[in-house]
């Protein structure tokens, strides 16, 4: 072998390590990104917190004795405490990112203990509790106090009063617990719609069509597809997919259902792609010596054929939940942009990346809690990536 | 480990490139027009606020080499774009970029409610017509709902959310014996929220707030876009599968957008300001000064400072 | 197709199957063709109702406005002449050209950069690693584009902005042909070095053996032998990687500039591309702009066969090593 001849070789290996760094390099630098910009989100609280907050309207009668426990020690400096009503309120920052009063220590002889419920006369257990979040106060003679202007303002304007009308609070919302669950139902529902026709057709296409004009034409109407912007994919479902499931199933509008069919029709191209490129791959001879073996034409193609592809369609299978998760512009016409925490297949709902873009469309956009939730994805990618590569080991080794 | 030791190197050679940036500002230097696109809300609002409606919607007469953009985008560009001028809703801007006083108003919403500050847009809502729901049921709390928008109680709730209400008087408490629907479990009822998403966070504080007062109805908001705020309530979607029952728009209604009597009005208003990048000298500029810039008579930084 | 007449046939004609398998064999081979027949009726659809939609601004006077010409839509070199909403001077000729650029562009970068990843997952690197870089390659996959667009929009605009300040030229804060190029090539790695890999791996063992066997290195092999082997898998995957770089809107859109005139060749300039133009106030806009946006999709659809189709007739040229 020529010195020369090694030298090119050298180079040209150079380059094919260069060319595999560079989607590592990009797969960190996007990784760096999110987690830079979305890593102070990231807790448990948000992934198994409800989205929408639960209100509260706290009305008082004429108050009588105020509250006279002083200062508790164990308050922080930020802690803003008003000793006349006994409460302990702090500036925070929702998942939103928008400023909110947090309540941090109430005393047991506050008077707001006493509040009751003024959109239910009935409830006894009403009682506002640490860890609520205060939107307003509500004065009979002047402006609210709102969580807009901080905790320091709310307190002092209590303070001035003896009585106030209303004080609006809430439990804390924003969590993303029914996104995370409809991401993993429509990955399940559109897998389960779409891979037996992917892989089928893709079966078909290379096992029994004829290598012929119309073949031709299946396969580029096919291939069509992929060039298919995701918003046409939308508006498509929401015109014949949406209709179809509100008729036969219990849905009233666009649902889980006919946006996992929508995702079905985009994935269709990529899996039967792959799977053909991996059928492609298994020598004629396996064919022939089954069916030589008496097999018929069906079963050479589940007990011989397809099991040799699995390796392919395994492929197609995480591509095609790396596109469902990460589809958002088809969903948001073939799902809805509703954002919910009971989740139905028969009801709206988003998945995280239309959560995503519900948060960057927004004014102001929220590109931190974007952020948190695209490293959600990305660890929900990996997950399933790992897993189905170990099960395919375990199945791959039996066959 | 070699291929590790490498990658850093690639990364950390990046990374350096990116964040080179020098801190001298140069008056001299083009102006760069960052721009919604014709069909926003903010951009009529803002050309109609510095005198040149007729650019809200023709971008021929805006100097060359703009560059059209979402709130978002904007908001980015001018975090990188030192020579760029842009114009954003009064609530996403932060520290990040430079807002511009107006007329020698500093754009906070104090000066919005007290009315100095002259740049802004309405937001508006319009529902069903009234012989068009599905039931009384929904029509009452729909009815209530909008009481509800122009009481303080909403306008309380508006303020919170960066946005400016109109003037009102009355409480909820005042006006809630009228609906007496509010009496009753709602728990049942379904109504549904639509149309533009600038509005989204705002209607959804509204409704989260409304709907333990009026007997737990549910809420469900589907923020598509201003013009499906009345496509999907009185327009050609409005019994399709995506109807609403209240949609928004954060643009006036257009000719083809009126509905029937008392179906429509403003909630509130939303203040625009224009921003430039934190190096940039200038601090003030007049709705005249603006005109100027985005009509390309002013074509660099030099000609506005003067 | 014939295959199938044919089983019809014989049902008719001898109603009864010989034995049982043939009646499983009819029945899962008549599975498989309504698959098929499923899968590719799609794009009939969708072409149907983009059709149904787009074709209104050409034939009906648009609410007074007037019908939209034809040919000036095609030829066009500034996107819409005069007031919106009051205008029907709307033309794409110019943005076709846009889009078709950016779109080669990109898989002028990435097509070595996936094929060379794609080889090495499959041939060069050791077991491990390659398994390594799959996974990197599907979580590439699975990013939402919105999120490459805020990446784009973030790390991708400000590096282009200072670059064009080294080579001193004042850009309009990073939005351009560049950006938009980087930001697409990004995308459509993932899809061409999967689908390449899957061609790479197809080639048979013999072909690899009997090239090493004729004395030939590794990396002679790999080059000469393999990839052109595997060179209709590859150029499948090109298909679909220019097909998702077509078709990609959210992330292009806020990397463009979406430019209203051109084309734009300049790599500083601002751009716009089909996608990016419908996406463009879709959601605010209302009459003959909201339906013009449908015409914008069915020419994006038109481009994409043409392309697709070029890209089979290259395909069918540069020759083709039958695998199988």
């Amino acid at each position: 072998m020529s010195n020369k001849r090694k030298k090119f070789d050298k180079l040209l290996q150079i380059i094919t390590y260069a060319s595999s760094s560079i989607g590592v390099l990009i797969l960190s630098l996007i990784v760096i990104f999110v987690i830079k910009n979305g890593v102070g989100l990231i807790n448990w609280d948000l992934i198994t917190n409800d989205y929408h907050a639960q209100f509260y309207n706290g009305g008082i009668d004429e108050v009588t004795t105020f509250s006279n426990t002083s200062r508790p020690i164990n308050l922080d400096d930020e802690d803003v405490y008003s000793e006349k009503w006994g409460i302990a309120l702090r500036d925070g920052l929702d998942r939103e990112g928008k400023p909110i009063v947090e309540v941090t220590y109430i005393a047991e002889d506050s008077p707001l203990n006493l509040m009751y419920d003024k959109n239910n006369l009935d409830n006894a257990d009403f009682e506002i509790e640490v860890e609520n979040v205060i939107s307003s106060i509500k004065f009979d003679n002047k402006p609210s106090a709102l969580s807009l202007y901080g905790a320091e303002y709310m307190i002092n304007e209590l303070d001035a009063e003896n009585q106030f009308r209303e004080i609006v609070f809430s439990s804390l919302g924003g969590g993303i617990r029914g996104s995370l669950i409809t991401t993993l139902y429509t990955i399940g529902l559109t897998l389960i719609i779409a891979l037996p026709i992917g892989i089928f057709s893709a079966i078909y296409l290379n096992e029994f069509a004829k290598k012929n004009f119309v073949t031709r034409v299946i396969r580029s109407m096919i291939e069509m597809l992929t060039g298919v912007p995701s918003i046409i994919f939308g508006l498509m479902g929401l015109a014949v997919f949406v209709p179809l499931t509100t008729r036969y199933t219990p849905a009233d509008g666009a649902n889980l259902l006919s946006g996992s069919l929508t995702l079905a029709v985009i994935l269709l191209p990529i899996i039967i792609r792959s799977t053909e490129e991996s059928l492609k791959v298994i020598p004629d001879d396996f064919r022939f010596a089954s069916l030589a073996l008496g097999a018929n034409n069906s079963q050479t193609t589940f007990k011989v054929v397809l099991p040799s592809a699995l390796p392919g369609i395994l492929t197609a299978t995480l591509l095609a939940i790396g596109r469902v998760i990460g589809e958002s512009a088809a969903l948001i016409f073939a799902i809805g942009t509703t954002i919910k925490d009971d989740i139905s297949i028969f009801g709206k709902s988003t998945t995280l990346a239309v959560h995503i873009w519900s948060l960057l469309t927004d004014e102001p956009a929220n590109i931190e809690l974007a952020s948190t939730i695209s490293i959600i994805i990305l660890i929900i990618v990996l997950v399933l990536n790992i897993s189905v590569k170990l099960l395919s080991k375990k199945y791959l080794k039996r066959v | 480990m070699k291929k590790i030791i490498l990658l850093l190197v690639i990364l950390l050679s990046g990374s350096l490139v990116a964040c080179s940036s020098n801190d001298d500002w140069d008056s001299s230097k083009n102006i760069t027009l960052y721009t919604r696109d014709t069909s926003s809300g903010t951009r009529a609002g803002f050309m109609e606020g510095i005198g040149f409606s007729d650019a809200a919607e023709d971008n021929s007469l805006l100097a060359e080499g703009y560059v059209i953009k979402d709130n978002t985008g904007i908001l980015t560009s001018m975090k990188t774009d030192e020579y760029g001028i842009g114009y954003i809703s009064l609530a996403s801007l932060n520290e990040n970029v430079k807002g511009l006083q107006f007329d020698g108003v500093d754009p906070t919403i104090a000066n919005v409610v007290n009315n100095t500050y002259g740049l802004k847009r309405p937001f508006n809502y319009v529902i069903r017509s009234l012989d068009d729901f599905a039931n009384e049921t929904e029509k009452n709390i729909t009815l209530a709902f909008v009481a509800f928008l122009h009481t303080s109680d909403g306008a309380d709730i508006i303020t919170n959310e960066g946005a400016i209400p109109l003037t009102s008087n009355s409480t909820w408490d005042d006006i809630k014996g009228n609906y007496e629907v509010c009496n009753q479990d709602n728990s049942a009822v379904t109504i549904k929220f639509g149309g533009s998403d600038s509005i989204e966070k705002i209607a959804l504080a509204l409704t989260e707030a409304f709907a333990p007062k009026c007997g737990n109805f549910t809420p469900e908001h589907d923020h598509t876009g201003s013009s499906d705020g009345f496509k999907r309530t009185q327009g050609s979607e409005k019994d399709g599968v995506n109807y609403k029952h209240v949609g928004f728009a954060s643009r006036p209604f257009k000719d083809t957008e009126t509905g029937s009597e008392g179906t429509q009005g403003q909630l509130a208003w939303d203040a625009i300001v224009a921003i430039v990048h934190l190096n940039n000298e200038v601090t003030n500029v007049t709705a005249e000064d603006l005109k100027k810039i985005y009509s390309g008579e002013y074509a660099t930084w030099e000609q506005l400072i003067g | 197709m014939k295959k199938t007449k044919q089983w019809f046939k014989n049902l008719r004609n001898n109603f009864h199957f010989n034995s049982k398998k043939e009646i499983v064999d009819f029945f899962v081979r008549l599975v498989f063709l309504i698959s098929t027949i499923i899968s590719a009726s799609f794009i009939i659809i969708i072409i149907a109702f983009i059709a149904r939609e787009g074709i209104k601004p050409f034939v009906t006077d648009n609410n007074g406005l007037g019908a939209v010409n034809l040919f000036r839509f095609l030829s066009g070199r500034v996107w819409l002449t005069g007031t919106t909403f009051q205008s029907n001077l709307y033309s794409v000729g110019f943005i076709i050209i846009n889009t078709l650029y950016v779109a080669l562009l990109s898989l002028l970068i990435s097509m070595p950069i996936g094929v060379l990843t794609a080889l090495f997952i499959a041939k060069i690197a050791p077991k491990k690693l390659s398994s390594i870089m799959r996974t990197v390659i599907e979580l590439l996959a699975a990013i939402p584009s919105i999120v490459y667009g805020l990446f784009g929009a973030g790390v991708i605009l400000p590096f282009v902005y200072n670059f064009a300040k080294t080579l001193g030229i004042q850009s309009p804060g990073g939005n351009s042909v560049l950006a938009t190029v980087v930001v697409l090539s990004l995308m459509i790695l993932p899809t061409i070095t999967a689908l390449s890999e899957v061609a790479i791996r197809s080639v048979g063992k013999d072909i690899e053996h009997g090239s090493l066997a004729l004395g030939a290195t590794k990396t002679q092999t790999h080059f000469k032998v393999i990839l052109t082997s595997a060179k209709s898998g590859i150029f499948s995957a090109a298909i679909l990687g220019i097909g998702r770089a077509l078709g990609e809107a959210t992330a292009v859109s806020l990397v463009a500039g979406n430019a209203q005139n051109g084309p734009s060749f300049g790599i500083f300039q601002t751009t716009s591309t089909l996608t990016s133009t419908m996406l463009q106030g879709l959601k605010e806009t209302i009459g003959l702009d909201y339906d013009i946006r449908f015409s914008v999709g069915i020419v994006l659809m038109i481009v994409i066969l043409i392309t697709n189709m070029v890209l089979n007739y290259v395909k069918k040229k540069v020759g083709n090593v039958n695998v199988k």
